[in-house]
């Protein structure tokens, strides 16, 4: 069996991944991808540990986290496309409207 | 018994008696009503007031006058009343009733704790007196106010602030505690401010009412101060003297102080009784140099508060009697009406100081410090007062700064404790000095309004009865020549002055009767001058009206009502009545039931000791040769005055008359030492303190920082989602750092 | 109690309230009718508080006419309503200004009339709660409520630079405010035990006497162990009970105001209309005053004779600085404002006295001075219609034009200065006996006394640049006298400073007992005082039993287990079992 710690490593670096991708891309389309991933990366954590625990828990949470993601997604797709509609740009550094 | 059938039984004389001596209303009922004699005149200035304008000019004058003709007839039926020997007031004080007076308890009127102030009336034979005076003098200026203000727009207006005033007046006379003698006493300040500033018009005026209001308070001020101290003074002594009485519960002062108040004048006798002197030792008495044990007087002894207090009255009595220093607002009073002038700064109003020492008498001579006090306060303003007076061309203002000495003299008398003798100079007084007053009045009436005596003259053969009773009047009050009633008043003060010695302060009855003696002097020069320079010599060039009008008759018949009891008045100063102590007056033996525990405590401390020294023939001799010298130096440099003084004055003379002239410019000091300061301080205070500290500074200023500090914490607001994330980041790394550190740990 | 008396109190509260109601219905252009529906509510409102004063029997239990209803039980606050002598006395003061109030204001306000006379009523209600109230929760929401009418009064209806005084009001007046929430907070959790804890003014004030005793004896000894066997709660009273005093009276002293955090009174005055002032002034200065009365003071003994120099001092500061102030204003308004301060010093100074005759002059004197500075701001305000200018130097010989005016204001000026015979006089004087009674230093009375000589100067300068000397301003000269509805309005002032000068008693004999009361609990513990617990102990109606409706807590602890519906559900494996 693959020790629990290779799915951790992988889940942890994944999830690094997509925190930086969240906090450096100027693309809004690219920051929801990498919430995806950071998304599938706590997906990942969960399922390790229920196979670790010979527990259902965590497959129960892992379709909990999948709803939630597909839900958020589509609401921020959608509020991506009405920013582009009223903008006519996805760069990030370029919404600030809620500056003081 | 009727009198037709005593005629039958007994001598006219026996009858005349009898018959004034027994009360045409049953006293009680006499008691019961005295309330009538403060309402008809407050009910007068009510109708007047609002309804006034709208009755016409007859029709207030006679509500007016008769209003207070209804208070003159009802003090007389009071004052005979008194004479009954069932006329006795049955005081809660004491367990036996007190001759000579009638009174009621009117009801509360409020009580706290453990304080009372009640509406009481009690009118003994001071107030009596008092009432005919006020009365009776009001009466005669109501009528010639209908024909002074004639002309005036605000007739009703004047009439309902006169009626007001005689209420006030008369509550202030007929009060039973001090309380109520306090209200009295600021409401006749408050109607001498309406009345001075009557033509409200002319800003110097009102100005000039306002300063008297606020001067007064400054006197009201110490009154009131003196009133507190007075109610914890009796309450310490009532406590520190419950040990030395055997049944506390059954004294009737005791039970009297917690139901009827403690500054009740009946109450207040008692109490002073209740004092002894420092030697002996008096049951159920507490020495008068005993420290206060409890309370917040504790560590003073019951002497020194007692002088305290004394002292504040005297500062209310100086204000109200304008003595030193309170004084100025006097003659800046002289701009409202003159009859308003002849009431209330010559007969009345300003009579309550000396009032006021009259009635706590007993209290006054407890403490010689105070006697001494109100004695050189009164010859010193005597004497100030009359040196000012010399230089005046004012008509109004000469016979202002005579009010002032003569009071000064009224209050050497009190000082010294010959009360008796201040209440007949106030009596007198208040006879010739409205008599003046109404004449200058008539002589202003009938030359346009003058009053530089400087530009009057000659007017002895245009207005003969204005200048007869002007020249008895005159008379009267300088004692020059002929001695009338008010030669016999003063010197009775003189006389009592100079045989009378205070304990502990030996010094001031000799220095009193030197200055009140060169103060009559003065008073026959500066009143000479004024008669003078009024009425003789020939018509001034540069007077207004080439001929003077005499007034009609309703103006003459006060005058010459005056002027004849301004004579009569020789009657009450004339030691007429042989009693066991030797011949009395008639005033000293009319008076002497209410002074008896004054006189019993002169005795008993020996306050004031009587040595006397010369005989009364003699003082009056002295007094009549320097009313004579005084008259006969004013006649001297002022009969041949017009058209020119027949001699320049010197240089010394003239600075001195400057000085003088300007009042040695005490105002001015006045205004430097106490207004301006007073209002530097309210300026420097409300923009420093109020506006630049605590509005600018902590007010605004809290506003402001925190304004600011919302400013600097925007710049968190960057509106980029991305730098809010990082810090979300942060903030878990943060802590998932410490929670690994805590459970490695 | 019968129905009527229990519920008299509410009735009166909220009456103002219903009469709102109907007012927000009106169609907002219908300026006679929202008029006449505020005249009519605040003069029903009149009617049945003076039939509750006529009703309170001086001799009776302390408080009288209460109703107490449960609200929120798991917080202890229940609805608790009832009055002594002094809230009745105010709930009079304010039923009376509110007629007055809407009349004064019948010809001035044109703009907004319904949202004008829907704040005016709102703010009645919230006013009369105030007073009525016997629960610290509900106290504390009337006297937030009164805040926000009066904020839109002053900054909707005011003058040039309404909204700045509006916002300094209520700013002011809301700090100190939490400071007091924190500190009712506080008193909840330290005065009871747990699970016996309520908001209820008596019940705490029942459980504080024991501590406070044992802290005065603490404090008075000087006996090294005598502060050493306090009881928890004493404890707590020891270390937080300065605290709380001054949490509380920094929020009275805000509202009353005292000297240094005065300075949104003149503000608020100046820019406020007429109605607001009379109403800000009648009756709003007094919840301060009436606060340290009912619940800073009692609640607090020992902290409050701790701080009763600084107090007293404050007192005096404000009776001289506020009459000083007035020396140096050019606004009439202004003017007026100041000299409130200076006459509730006078106030303060009676309560600290901690005396009999003080406290009675301190309580009278609440009174009075709603009615004599509510008179001032009427009259002025009827001035200000005509002439829409407020400084002293814009007016002068007005008496030549309006002779009625002068003589109903001059009058009334010498109430203000306290002349003997108006009804300042006799609330004056028995401050300043009690002041010279206490144990304060005799210079306190002496510097008070000044007072009066100042309150005379400033007073007849104001009433001599507006009504005397010559007419200056032609505007001045076409100027009206009184019309009747004016007069109409300001006779009740004049007859009220006049007959409570020469008849205070009635109004003094229902204050009496609660000025005795409130001595006695201010002085336990002082050397002197001998007042049992039984004298001092508050007696209020019990909570009513809890009613059928309502289901007792479930007990914490194991709760049943929930029986679901039969049917099939999904069996879960239990957490242990091996997967299969």
């Amino acid at each position: 069996m693959v020790p629990i710690q290779h799915y951790l490593w992988l889940a942890a670096v994944l999830f690094c991944t997509g925190m930086f991708g969240v906090l450096v891309r100027r693309n809004a389309l690219v920051v929801f991808m990498c919430i995806e991933l950071m998304l599938n990366a706590a997906n990942l954590t969960f399922l390790a540990f229920a196979r670790q625990r010979a527990d259902n828990l965590g497959h129960v949470s892992a379709f909990f986290v999948i709803a939630v993601a597909a839900a958020e997604a589509a609401i921020g797709l959608a509020i991506v496309i009405a920013v582009f509609r009223s903008r006519g740009t996805l760069n990030i550094d370029e919404i600030r409207t809620m500056k003081h | 018994m009727a009198f037709s059938e005593c005629l039958s039984q007994a001598s006219l004389a026996d009858c005349l008696q009898r018959f004034f001596a027994t009360a045409p209303v049953d006293p009680a009922g006499m008691a019961q009503s005295l309330w009538l004699i403060i309402a008809l005149p407050l009910a007068g200035a009510v109708v007047n007031g609002v309804f006034g304008k709208a009755l016409g000019r007859s029709n207030t004058n006679l509500i007016a006058c008769a209003a207070v003709a209804g208070s003159f007839l009802l003090s007389v039926l009071a004052f005979w009343t008194l004479n009954d020997p069932q006329a006795v007031l049955s005081s809660a004080y004491r367990r036996d009733p007190i001759p000579y007076a009638i009174g009621e308890d009117f009801g509360t009127w409020f009580a706290a704790g453990t304080f009372r102030a009640g509406f009481g009336l009690d009118v003994d034979h001071l107030s009596a007196t008092m009432l005919l005076v006020v009365t009776g003098v009001s009466l005669l200026i109501h009528i010639y106010s209908t024909s002074y203000m004639g002309h005036d727009e605000g007739y009703w207006r004047y009439f309902a602030y006169l009626n007001l005033f005689v209420a006030m007046m008369l509550i202030l006379v007929m009060a039973d505690n001090l309380v109520l003698l306090f209200v009295g006493w600021e409401g006749v300040g408050l109607c001498s401010y309406l009345l001075i500033g009557f033509w409200y018009d002319d800003s110097a005026k009102a100005w000039a009412g306002r300063k008297a209001f606020v001067v007064n308070r400054i006197g009201d001020f110490g009154f009131l101060v003196g009133m507190m101290l007075l109610v914890l003074w009796v309450g310490a002594l009532e406590l520190q003297s419950r040990g030395t009485v055997a049944q506390p519960s059954a004294d009737p002062w005791r039970v009297a102080l917690l139901r009827s108040g403690p500054l009740n004048f009946r109450g207040l006798e008692e109490a002073s009784r209740r004092i002894a002197p420092e030697t002996s030792q008096i049951t159920g008495a507490i020495p008068l140099d005993a420290t206060i044990a409890q309370g917040p007087l504790a560590g003073f002894s019951f002497g020194s508060v007692l002088t305290a207090i004394l002292l504040l009255f005297l500062l209310g009595a100086a204000g109200k009697s304008a003595q030193l220093p309170l004084y100025v607002w006097l003659p800046d009073a002289m701009a409202g009406p003159t009859p308003v002038s002849a009431l209330i700064h010559a007969a009345t109003m300003v009579t309550a100081g000396v009032y006021l020492f009259s009635r706590v008498s007993y209290l006054l001579v407890l403490s010689p410090t105070a006697m001494a006090a109100v004695a050189l306060v009164g010859a010193l303003t005597a004497l100030w007062t009359a040196l000012i007076a010399f230089a005046q061309n004012d008509i109004k203002k000469v016979l202002a700064y005579s009010t002032i000495s003569q009071l000064g003299f009224m209050f050497m008398a009190v000082g010294l404790g010959i009360f008796w003798a201040a209440i007949l100079h106030l009596v007198t007084h208040a006879f010739f000095k409205a008599c003046l007053f109404l004449g200058a009045g008539s002589v202003m009436h009938g030359n346009a309004e003058e009053t530089d005596i400087k530009k009057l003259g000659g007017l002895r053969k245009e207005m003969p009865w204005t200048w007869a009773t002007f020249l008895i009047a005159s008379i009267a009050i300088s004692g020059f020549l002929i001695p009338l009633s008010g030669f016999f008043s003063k010197d009775a003060i003189l006389h009592g002055v100079h045989s009378s010695a205070l304990k502990g302060y030996a010094w001031v009855s000799p220095t009193v009767w030197e200055i009140g003696l060169v103060s009559a002097f003065c008073t026959a020069f500066y009143i000479g001058r004024l008669y003078l320079l009024t009425f003789e010599g020939k018509r001034a060039p540069d007077a207004r009206v080439p001929h003077a009008h005499e007034a009609d008759w309703v103006m003459r018949l006060p005058l010459v009502i005056l002027a004849a009891l301004s004579v009569l008045g020789i009657f009450y100063g004339i030691p007429l009545i042989h009693t066991s102590a030797g011949w009395e007056t008639v005033m000293e033996n009319f008076l002497s039931p209410v002074f008896v525990t004054a006189r019993q405590l002169t005795r008993l401390f020996g306050t004031v000791k009587v040595e006397h020294e010369g005989s009364l023939l003699a003082a009056w001799a002295e007094t009549w040769v320097i009313a004579l010298a005084g008259g006969g130096l004013a006649g001297f440099l002022y009969l041949k005055y017009f058209p020119s003084p027949h001699r320049a004055p010197l240089p010394a003379e003239r600075t001195v008359l400057h000085w003088a002239r300007h009042k040695f410019y005490v105002d001015e000091l006045y205004e430097l030492l106490i207004v301006k300061p007073v209002r530097l301080a309210s300026f420097v205070l409300y923009k420093v303190v109020d506006t630049l500290l605590i509005d600018t500074i902590a007010v605004r200023g809290t506003a402001w920082v925190t304004a600011r500090l919302g400013s600097l914490l925007r710049y968190l607001q960057t509106g980029d989602t991305q730098s809010y994330a990082a810090v979300m980041v942060l903030a878990l790394l943060g802590w998932a750092a410490y929670a690994l550190f805590q459970v490695l740990r | 109690m019968s129905f009527l008396d229990s519920h008299l109190v509410n009735a009166i509260i909220f009456l103002p309230l219903l009469f709102a109601g109907i007012a927000a219905l009106l169609p907002g252009l219908e300026k006679g009718q929202i008029r006449v529906t505020a005249l009519v509510g605040m003069l029903c409102t009149l009617l049945l508080t003076l039939f509750l004063y006529l009703r309170f029997a001086p001799g009776g239990p302390e408080f009288q006419f209460e109703y107490r209803a449960r609200w929120i039980d798991s917080l202890g606050i229940s609805f608790h309503t009832g009055v002594d002598g002094l809230a009745v006395s105010l709930m009079l003061l304010t039923g009376f200004l509110g007629p007055l109030v809407v009349l004064a204001s019948w010809r001035f306000i044109d703009q907004r009339v319904k949202e004008f006379h829907l704040a005016l009523l709102l703010l009645q209600t919230a006013m009369l709660g105030t007073f009525a109230s016997l629960d610290l929760v509900l106290f504390y929401i009337f006297w937030e409520a009164m805040l926000i009418p009066m904020y839109f009064i002053i900054g909707i209806w005011g003058s040039e630079e309404r909204q700045r005084a509006a916002i300094k009001f209520i700013l002011f007046t809301l700090a100190g405010s939490l400071l007091m929430l924190v500190a009712i907070l506080t008193l909840f959790f330290i005065s009871q035990p747990a699970g016996a804890r309520s908001f209820d003014y008596a019940q705490i004030y029942n459980s504080l006497i024991g501590a406070t005793r044992e802290l005065a004896r603490c404090t008075n000894s000087e006996a090294p162990g005598a502060c050493a066997s306090l009881s928890p709660l004493a404890i707590n009273l020891r270390t937080y009970g300065p605290l709380m005093f001054l949490a509380f009276a920094i929020a009275f002293a805000v509202k009353v105001p005292m000297f240094p955090v005065h300075t949104w009174l003149p503000d608020a005055h100046v820019q406020a209309p007429a109605a607001g002032s009379i109403i800000l002034a009648g009756v709003m200065l007094k919840m301060g005053t009436f606060g340290f009365w009912r619940y800073a003071i009692p609640y607090f003994p020992v902290a409050a004779r701790e701080y009763r120099g600084l107090f007293g001092a404050l007192a005096i500061v404000g009776i001289v600085y506020g009459a000083l102030m007035c020396l140096a204003q050019r606004d009439v308004k202004r003017l007026i404002a100041y000299s409130s301060v200076s006459h509730l010093g006078f106030c303060m100074l009676g309560m600290f006295a901690l005396t009999a005759e003080g406290a009675s002059g301190s309580a009278y004197q609440m009174l009075n001075h709603g009615v004599s500075t509510g008179a001032l701001f009427l009259l002025f305000g009827m001035l200000y219609e005509r002439r829409h200018v407020r400084l002293l130097s814009d007016y002068g010989g007005i008496a030549k034009v309006m002779p009625w005016f002068s003589a109903l204001f001059l009058i009334i000026a010498f109430s203000s200065i306290a002349v003997p015979g108006t009804n300042g006089f006799v609330g004056e004087f028995l401050v300043l006996l009690g002041t010279f009674k206490s144990s304060l230093p005799l210079l306190f009375g002496v510097v008070a006394a000044t007072g009066v000589v100042l309150a005379a100067a400033y007073m007849l300068w104001m009433v001599q640049r507006v009504f005397f000397g010559p007419l200056t301003h032609p505007e001045n000269l076409k100027l009206n006298d009184l019309r009747a509805r004016e007069l109409a309005t300001a006779l009740p002032f004049i007859a009220l400073a006049l007959g409570m000068g020469l008849l205070p008693q009635p109004f003094l004999e229902r204050l009496a007992p609660s000025s005795s009361l409130f001595v006695a609990r201010a002085s336990i513990g002082m050397p002197g005082s001998q007042t049992s617990d039984q004298e001092i102990q508050i007696k209020v109606l019990e909570l009513p039993s809890a009613t059928s409706s309502q289901r007792a807590a479930p007990p914490t602890g194991d709760r049943e287990p929930m029986t679901l519906p039969a049917g099939k559900y999904l069996v879960l494996p239990n957490p242990g079992q091996k997967p299969r």
